[in-house]
């Protein structure tokens, strides 16, 4: 029998049945599958079908036999079919209109899941703009819709990143780094992905380094998840992660030397976009009719970047090392535009 | 230069067994669905959906007497089914459907965005919701784009057809500006959530996090095209494009983000890069962002814009 109509006859079975099945009743009414080979091997590919049952959704379970009960597997119904998800209008409306947004800007991590998502939901609740979401879904999973020129393959690799950050498997990867300009190939343990500026990034432990580092997809050359043992994870997330911090950070917060207090002068009119500019940690003042960022910087050269960046509108007060670079890099580029 | 992945059968078996989890409920639910709209709902052609509904014919239980088989059949191009052997609703959603799921609402926001996540969680087969827990906490696909009321109104105004009365900044002016919007959609793109609509006759795109305020009028309007929704296409007309040449690593660092450019030209020592948009503040901001690794190369408004900047940038720091 054909593996995917095994997987059904099997979860067919369980959810039909009032009682828990025993194995030996398993075996018996699936003597092809289950019953011809050695206990051991039978029971581990009853095992495997099992995990890729609740790997769709399906959770089969065993339950302990007791007086009145005897022991076996069971699907419960309650917990098989997509429930009600018991939201008012407007909160299904924003699901619907948040996942089709992401299916439909071509790169979204687990786009194929999100896809799938939204069918089910489409159905299973609906409200305004279900119908919309299905078409996206619908689309996605045809292999249509648009993408960016440039952006296959680093689409390509957003899936697979995503799927061995949730089973936690290491990668290999050849990726030409920015800071060196060297094409190097790492062994990586993908701990989180995130979005900024429309790009998307993982951060993991580097075996290479040493240390833990962030990848641009976009500058993978190659990727390779590793295959072995798909179930069994490679590594361990360390308990203090957080994704958000990583996605949060800016540019010259990145380790490259001892942090050095900035102050950076903002002339009026300041509006939020350019305060904000400079991330959630920055400091911002009054003085004398403009306005005063203060922030910890630990990449410099970024910063100088990044104020260069506002044209007239922004000014390096300190430190002072700081301040001569951009003086420095605008007395280089004054020279050249004459 | 190509990922490792699955062997293409595994994932096409279970990509079969996901889509027939789908399509039998969903048939269950539409006597007598056409084959073709069907088809069309779970993304694949007449002749997949007519095959997955053959490969349905022998899955059953046991004991495998006519009754226990899944019975679905196709009458004058439509889908009926007699038995559908318990799959009349969906399975729960996958951790990672619910992530995804999850992760898209968080970064639109909104005051629904928590009930919104655990309630999918509550969706996840129970021995699964830790994996939910982790997989939500290691994807972050940005940070909310407007203010909770501001995103209600919005949502309300797309959904009522009511023109939308906006104070937006527009950063290509550098200032804030009365704005009368039909609504049609919200959309992402470049890492930002965009409101797209409709403004005297014209197709725009507002970058929510722009908005600082917003009304709701009592004006209505007709429902826009379905097909320009979904084109959605964003961002206003393109001005006069700046050409700017990048040195090596500025193209590494540029090249690596999706912007709004055109890449001219690439050769092992940089890049000519094309700005579609925005104008030449945008293209001086761009260049300066790069230092001496990037040069304005046309059009001559556009350096000298760039040359100026430079100039009374220098000015403040010889005082």
């Amino acid at each position: 029998m054909q593996k995917a109509e095994r997987l059904l006859d099997l979860a067919a079975f369980l959810l039909r049945a009032a009682e828990p099945i025993s194995w030996r009743e398993i075996q018996e009414q699936f003597p092809e599958d289950y019953g011809g080979a050695s206990g051991e091997a039978a029971i581990r590919k009853f095992e495997r079908d099992k995990a890729e049952l609740l790997e769709l959704g399906i959770p089969v379970r065993y339950l302990s036999g007791d007086e009145d009960r005897a022991a076996g597997y069971l699907v419960d119904r309650e917990e098989f079919y997509l429930p009600d998800l018991g939201l008012p209008p407007e909160d299904l409306a924003l699901l619907y209109l948040a996942g089709s947004a992401a299916l439909a800007r071509g790169q979204f991590p687990y786009a194929r899941d999100l896809a799938h998502a939204l069918n089910k939901l489409s159905f299973a609740a609906r409200a305004p703009g279900a119908s919309e979401a299905a078409a996206v879904a619908a689309l996605h999973l045809s292999g249509g819709g648009e993408s960016q020129p440039g952006e296959g393959e680093a689409a390509a690799w957003l899936q697979e990143v995503s799927q061995a950050v949730a089973a936690k498997k290491r990668v290999r990867l050849v990726y030409a780094g920015l800071e060196r300009m060297r094409i190097t190939r790492r062994e990586v343990e993908p701990w989180g992905l995130y979005q900024r500026d429309g790009a998307w990034l993982f951060v993991g432990w580097c075996h290479l380094r040493k240390a833990v580092r962030t990848f641009h997809l976009r500058r993978i050359l190659s990727l390779e998840v590793n295959q072995a043992a798909p179930r069994t994870p490679d590594f361990k997330v360390p308990r203090d992660f957080s994704i958000a911090e990583h996605a949060t950070r800016e540019p010259w917060e990145y380790q490259r030397h001892p942090p050095l207090r900035a102050r950076v002068r903002l002339d009026p009119p300041v509006s939020p976009e350019l305060r904000s500019s400079f991330g959630p940690r920055a400091r911002v003042t009054e003085r004398r009719g403009a306005e005063v960022v203060e922030l910890e910087v630990t990449d410099g050269e970024r910063l100088v970047r990044h104020v260069l960046s506002l044209g007239d509108q922004a000014e390096i007060l300190a430190p002072r090392s700081l301040r001569a670079r951009a003086r420095r890099e605008l007395e280089a580029l004054w020279r050249r535009t004459r | 230069m190509s990922a490792t992945r699955a062997p293409a059968h595994k994932a096409d078996a279970r990509d079969r067994l996901r889509r027939v989890l789908f399509l039998v409920p969903y048939a269950v639910r539409h006597p007598g669905i056409p084959v073709r709209e069907l088809a069309g709902k779970c993304g694949v052609s007449e002749k997949q959906l007519l095959d997955d509904l053959d490969f349905l014919l022998g899955v059953g239980c046991p004991p495998f007497a006519p009754d226990d088989f899944l019975d679905l059949y196709v009458e004058r191009d439509r889908v009926y089914v007699a038995l559908h052997q318990s799959f009349s609703r969906p399975p729960r959603f996958t951790e990672s459907e619910a992530a995804a799921l999850a992760a898209a609402a968080q970064a639109l926001g909104g005051e629904g965005a928590a009930r919104v996540v655990r309630a999918l969680r509550e969706s996840v087969p129970r021995d699964r919701r830790a994996l939910f827990d982790e997989l939500v906490h290691r994807i972050y696909a940005g940070s909310a784009p407007a203010r909770d009321s501001l995103l209600g109104r919005i949502h309300r105004a797309i959904a009522e057809r009511r023109v939308l009365r906006l104070r937006y900044f527009a950063a290509t002016r550098g200032a804030e500006g009365e704005r009368a919007v039909r609504p049609w959609t919200l959309a992402q793109a470049l890492g930002h959530w965009y409101l797209y609509g409709e403004e005297a006759g014209r197709r725009k795109a507002f970058r929510l996090d722009r908005i600082r305020e917003c009304a709701l009028s009592e004006e209505r309007f007709e429902p826009p095209p379905e097909a320009e929704v979904s084109r959605a296409r964003l961002f206003s007309e393109p001005r006069a494009a700046a050409r700017v040449r990048l040195g090596r690593r500025a193209a590494a660092l540029a090249l690596s983000r999706p912007g709004r450019y055109r890449v001219v030209k690439r050769s092992a020592g940089g890049a000519v890069v094309e700005l579609q948009a925005e104008g030449e503040d945008w293209a001086t901001r761009f260049a300066l962002s790069h230092g001496a690794e990037a040069q304005i190369t046309s059009p001559p408004s556009a350096r000298r814009h760039y040359a100026e900047t430079v100039r009374r940038t220098l000015a403040r720091y010889r005082r």
